[in-house]
């Protein structure tokens, strides 16, 4: 990849090289697909959607995929940060997206759209401190400590509101964000590519995606390189808690109500997004452009089931399927790495 | 990885003052050091208390209670078998959920039983595929196949309770045969019960600890790993469909959002009894500790009103306290807090 690892292969006597040689051909497959396969399976997808689905070319669909896939990317985005820092995931975005929607709705009915967004922003903190100091300096494990938080955090939630529905001013501010457009885009489409490319540029561009980065990579190496790796973490379940936060808003603005049930699915949605984008579930590799990609091509796979008639069942094996399928492919490239 | 190290050494330093004089306290130091039930025992004190002061009926109605324990432990001792080795079965509430689904699709009662528990098998088999063979996480492999099946109990019930075929047999499973045991407690004793020999005496069990150990070792040592964590994750799924089975015919109707808070329970009864997340270390009677101060608590919120979501909200509080006092969770954040006392008290001669 970089001069400094092909060199030692030169020194190396011609049989060894050859051997070397053949060995990356024969895995060259999956480090391919692990990396560039995103573009190559989004394009087929589409094309066989455009093909053979009646109904997924006409315009009132695209924008729906778009407008379905908005919120789901602002989530993903987010969470590539957890993923990427080598942590699996944030199973508690279900439980953050569904307060942040509720919470949008609820207090601003009550008191106003400035403290429910506040408010919003509090929980999000609260979310990210909380499975932050759990994982970076407890160093606990990540899936089961945003399992816990989910069910703590989506049991206040029900809890609160007793599962009812929140319907939002029908005139109000909320209602005119989920349904303003900038030309042909709604406005949360905008902000679904500004939040995007903003974290984009946090993660490739600042100190802090830099650290995040390198944490995961190497663990023991970035702590002895003198960074606060517990803060890292931190920093890095704050981002996901804020990406999930603003797609609860998303989310609530489009059908301007909020329930606690209606961010189901999320979690393994936004994963699937990050990890078949090509995002490494180890850690370490891997881009918020990618999630982008990888939403497009969950949110068309749905879509494609859902205008064929099947069913959240279905949805559910699918995108499971994939996410195993995925780091299948993402753990044989690593192989040919290691090796 | 320095850190399993450094544990055992411990128990060894203790052990050389057992031929001092005060040899009965460092004896009895030395028992509490090796084993890692302190978490649920002191849990199972609290909810001994809290439950024998304001809720009594959890201890009169204790048939309940026991129906309770069994759930959750039985589906905590398949747990046991895989965190002993250092792996993770998220798919276990999704298992429990399908093998339920496809059990109570077949017309007799029998062939479905059976199907269902056949199915456990698969999945064990599958998820240890994908973690041993392929090499992926096994968190995340094990939370594909959760996703997945979960789907695909929805998709095999059309999203509704599906009726079992023979609803009496299913009544008569629910009634106590033995005292005031019922077929579903009796079945969680004899899992135990071969769960506890086969972990503690059969070879191929102990191996489980070595595998979660340090596996290069127990690879160099000789121990089958691929064919030790195969067993372990089928264990696990066959038990996760076992306790499927049991609750259709308790119920009489397969639901497919079965389990979800079976998952949470388990899990904290499993970890909170002390089976250390890393592998190597844990018993089935820590579990089965465990699973008692969750089952007992459970039932207590139950009969006191409480909602199912405040009851979510205690467990999931129970199952983070659970993970974050993990032996080695404390000593990462006194590390963390060393560094950070030192850090504070080095800037403060310079500045």
């Amino acid at each position: 990849m970089t001069p400094e690892t092909s060199s030692p292969i030169k020194a190396k006597p011609p049989v060894a090289q050859i051997e070397q040689e053949l060995e990356q051909k024969a895995f060259k497959l999956s480090e391919w697909m692990a990396q560039q396969g995103i573009f190559l399976f989004t394009a087929v997808l589409v094309l066989f959607a455009l093909v053979f689905i009646d109904g997924f070319a006409s315009l009132p669909n695209l924008t729906d995929v778009f407008n379905r896939a908005a919120p789901i990317g602002i989530v993903a985005a987010g969470m590539t940060f957890v993923v990427i820092s080598g942590n699996y995931l944030d199973l508690s975005v279900v439980a953050q997206v569904a307060t942040a929607a509720v919470v949008l709705i609820a207090v601003t009915n009550a008191v106003g759209l400035v403290p429910a967004i506040l408010f919003a922003i509090l929980i999000a903190l609260v979310y990210g401190i909380v499975n932050g100091i759990a994982v970076g300096v407890f160093k606990a494990n990540a899936v089961i400590v945003t399992l816990s938080t989910t069910f703590i955090g989506l049991g206040i939630l029900r809890w609160l509101t007793g599962g009812s529905i929140y319907f939002g001013d029908s005139d109000g501010p909320i209602r005119t964000f989920g349904t303003t457009r900038i030309g042909p885009l709604p406005l949360a489409m905008i902000l679904f590519i500004v939040v995007t490319l903003l974290l984009s540029l946090v993660l490739t561009r600042t100190n802090f995606g830099f650290m995040v980065r390198a944490y995961g990579s190497n663990r023991e190496a970035t702590r002895l390189a003198g960074v606060n790796t517990p803060l890292v973490v931190i920093g890095a379940f704050t981002m996901s808690a804020l990406g999930a936060m603003l797609g609860g808003f998303v989310l609530a603005a489009f059908s301007n109500t909020a329930v606690s049930a209606m961010s189901t699915g999320y979690d393994f949605r936004a994963l699937a997004a990050i990890i078949v984008g090509g995002t490494s579930v180890f850690g370490g590799r891997g881009s918020v452009m990618r999630t982008l990609l990888g939403v497009v091509f969950v949110s068309v796979l749905t879509n494609i089931m859902v205008l064929s008639g099947l069913g959240f069942g279905f949805q559910q094996m699918a995108i499971g399927l994939l996410i195993v399928l995925a780091v299948s492919v993402d753990a044989l490239a690593r192989k040919t790495r290691v090796s | 990885m320095t850190q399993t190290q450094t544990e055992p050494q411990l128990p060894s330093g203790e052990e050389s003052a057992t031929s001092t004089s005060d040899g009965l306290v460092a004896r009895v130091r030395l028992i509490l050091a090796r084993r890692t039930e302190g978490r649920a025992v002191a849990l199972l004190m609290v909810v001994w208390v809290f439950t024998l002061i304001f809720e009594p009926l959890v201890w009169t109605s204790y048939e309940v209670t026991l129906g309770r324990i069994s759930l959750v432990g039985l589906v905590a001792l398949g747990l046991t078998a895989v965190i002993l080795m250092g792996e993770l079965d998220l798919a276990v509430a999704s298992t429990l959920a399908v093998s339920g689904v496809i059990m109570a699709s077949f017309d007799s009662l029998a062939v479905g039983v059976l199907a269902a528990l056949a199915t456990g098998l698969i999945v064990g088999a599958v998820n240890a595929f994908f973690v041993v063979v392929v090499g992926i996480n096994s968190f995340i492999a094990t939370l594909g196949m959760l996703f997945f099946l979960r789907g695909a109990a929805f998709v095999i019930s059309n999203e509704a309770p599906v009726r079992i075929a023979d609803v009496d047999a299913g009544i008569a499973f629910g009634q106590p045969i033995i005292g005031p045991l019922t077929p579903r407690m009796l079945i969680f004793i004899a899992a135990f019960v071969a769960l506890y020999i086969f972990l503690s005496h059969v070879r191929v069990g102990r191996e489980f600890y070595a595998v979660g150990g340090n596996r290069q070792a127990a690879r160099d040592a000789g121990i089958p790993v691929t064919r030790r964590v195969f067993t372990g994750f089928m264990i696990s799924g066959f038990i996760a469909s076992l306790a499927g089975v049991i609750n259709t015919l308790e119920r009489t109707a397969a639901d497919p959002t079965a389990g979800s808070t079976v998952l949470l329970a388990s899990f904290a009864a499993a970890i909170i009894g002390g089976v250390l997340l890393n592998g190597g270390r844990g018993s089935v009677f820590g579990t089965l500790i465990g699973a008692s101060a969750l089952g007992m608590l459970q039932v207590a919120l139950t009969l006191s009103g409480v909602q199912v979501d405040v009851q979510n909200i205690v467990i999931g509080s129970v199952l983070l306290l659970a993970v974050i006092t993990d032996p080695s969770s404390l000593r990462a954040a006194a590390v963390t807090a060393r560094a950070l006392v030192r850090s504070r008290s080095e800037r403060q001669p310079t500045g």
